[in-house]
């Protein structure tokens, strides 16, 4: 289990700022359809990219497209934090960036389908309000991909 | 993350995800999290197990059809955690003593030598896939080049870029080739001997300390080495002044 007092001094003053962070009334935005329905993005914080595209820089709010149709596999890290297990990742793609369990969900019609495009973030170096801009832009993207649903993973 | 689902959701889009650290989600309220009990860097639970993967994105996925928010479950399930007494060994037998006459660039590419064939390994068990590749540089280039800075007693402050994606290729390396072999590794022991026994490891807690002797560095400092690193790098070298 992860407790803040696991992680390192420097790394729990970091979180507990992000904590303090104000960002308004918590939005909420109530179920339409059944899940069967819902067209669903992936996006993770891990800081993943292929290696054609731009890495990641130590603090950077910025955002890589994943396209469904390409092949995780092939997908590379560049994440600031030293503070967590990359062994895994190595092991198996999904294990960060679930990927083929989603295809899986849309074959079996558990979902109602994947988006064209998934998208990455680095999470690590920077508060909230960072975020804000490229959040925006990522859900105007989402909207044109008729996506109704996001799955977040964290590293 | 919790800024993420939280500026999607602002926007009109559904979000749900999981949660790593509890506290985090506590206090930052994202629409709904699914905390998980798993180590960082696992937000899945456990690697090439579809079928616990699939519950907890069950779990998360329910969580959607909520009424009403924020949702903060707690999964009841911890990841299976790899048997330590069969777990594969570590295929490389990292010298004790440290070659003084070598210099850091020496260490550093002899033990590429020494981790070369079993990366290699890694790369036909893998089917080809690895981590490496975020330099435009080799990694072996890449070593040779910190082993110049260490030796000459510099920091690359004027290439951070490169010194940042260069420590991420050797990392990336070292640890597909200690977990070349087949087999379920435990992912703590992978961490212990890159950062204890490793002169990667070593090379990089050392980077961490004198990026951490400028204040102006402190920062960056972080990315480098974890903590323990830094400590086990502390308590070799108290240890070597102890007993010279």
């Amino acid at each position: 289990m992860v407790r803040l007092s696991d992680l390192p001094s420097y790394e729990q003053e970091h979180l507990l700022a992000k904590n303090s962070a104000t960002r308004g009334p918590a939005p909420w935005v109530a179920p339409a359809k059944p899940l069967a329905e819902l067209r669903i993005a992936l996006i993770t914080t891990a800081g993943l990219h292929f290696r054609d595209n731009p890495a990641f820089d130590f603090a950077d709010a910025s955002f890589r497209p994943i396209a469904g149709d390409e092949d995780a596999d092939n997908l590379i890290m560049t994440h600031s934090s030293v503070n967590f297990d990359r062994s895994g990742f190595a092991e198996d793609v999904n294990l960060v960036f679930p990927i083929d369990r989603f295809r899986e969900l849309a074959a079996a019609n558990q979902i109602g389908s994947l988006a064209s495009v998934h998208y990455s973030f680095m999470g690590a170096g920077l508060l909230p309000e960072a975020y804000k801009q490229t959040a925006v832009q990522v859900a105007g993207l989402l909207k044109q991909d008729q996506v109704d649903a996001v799955f977040l993973t964290p590293v | 993350m919790c800024a993420l689902s939280h500026y999607l959701e602002r926007e009109g889009i559904q979000t749900t995800g999981i949660s790593l650290v509890r506290e985090n989600a506590v206090h930052m309220r994202p629409p709904r999290s699914l905390w998980v009990s798993f180590p960082l860097g696992r937000p899945l639970g456990t690697p090439n197990d579809a079928e616990f993967q699939h519950g907890v994105i069950a779990a998360a996925l329910e969580l959607l059809a909520r009424p009403s928010g924020p949702v903060l479950a707690d999964y009841p399930y911890d990841a299976p955690a790899a048997d330590a007494s069969s777990a594969p060994a570590c295929p490389v037998s990292f010298p004790k003593a440290v070659d003084d006459d070598a210099g850091w660039r020496g260490r550093l590419a002899d033990e590429f030598a020494l981790l070369k064939p079993w990366h290699e390994l890694s790369l036909r068990r893998r089917r080809g896939r690895t981590l490496v590749g975020a330099s435009s540089d080799d990694v072996l280039a890449n070593l040779q080049r910190m082993g110049e800075l260490l030796d000459a007693d510099q920091l690359p402050l004027d290439d951070l870029k490169w010194f940042k994606l260069a420590t991420e290729d050797a990392k990336a390396f070292a640890i597909e080739a200690l977990t070349a072999q087949p087999g379920e590794h435990d992912h703590r022991a992978v961490q212990r001997t890159l950062w204890r026994e490793t002169q990667l490891g070593a090379a990089l807690a050392e980077f961490h300390q004198r990026f951490q002797q400028d204040p102006k560095w402190r920062l960056f400092a972080r990315i480098v080495a974890p903590r323990e690193a830094v400590a086990a790098a502390g308590d070799a070298s108290n240890n070597t002044e102890a007993n010279p």
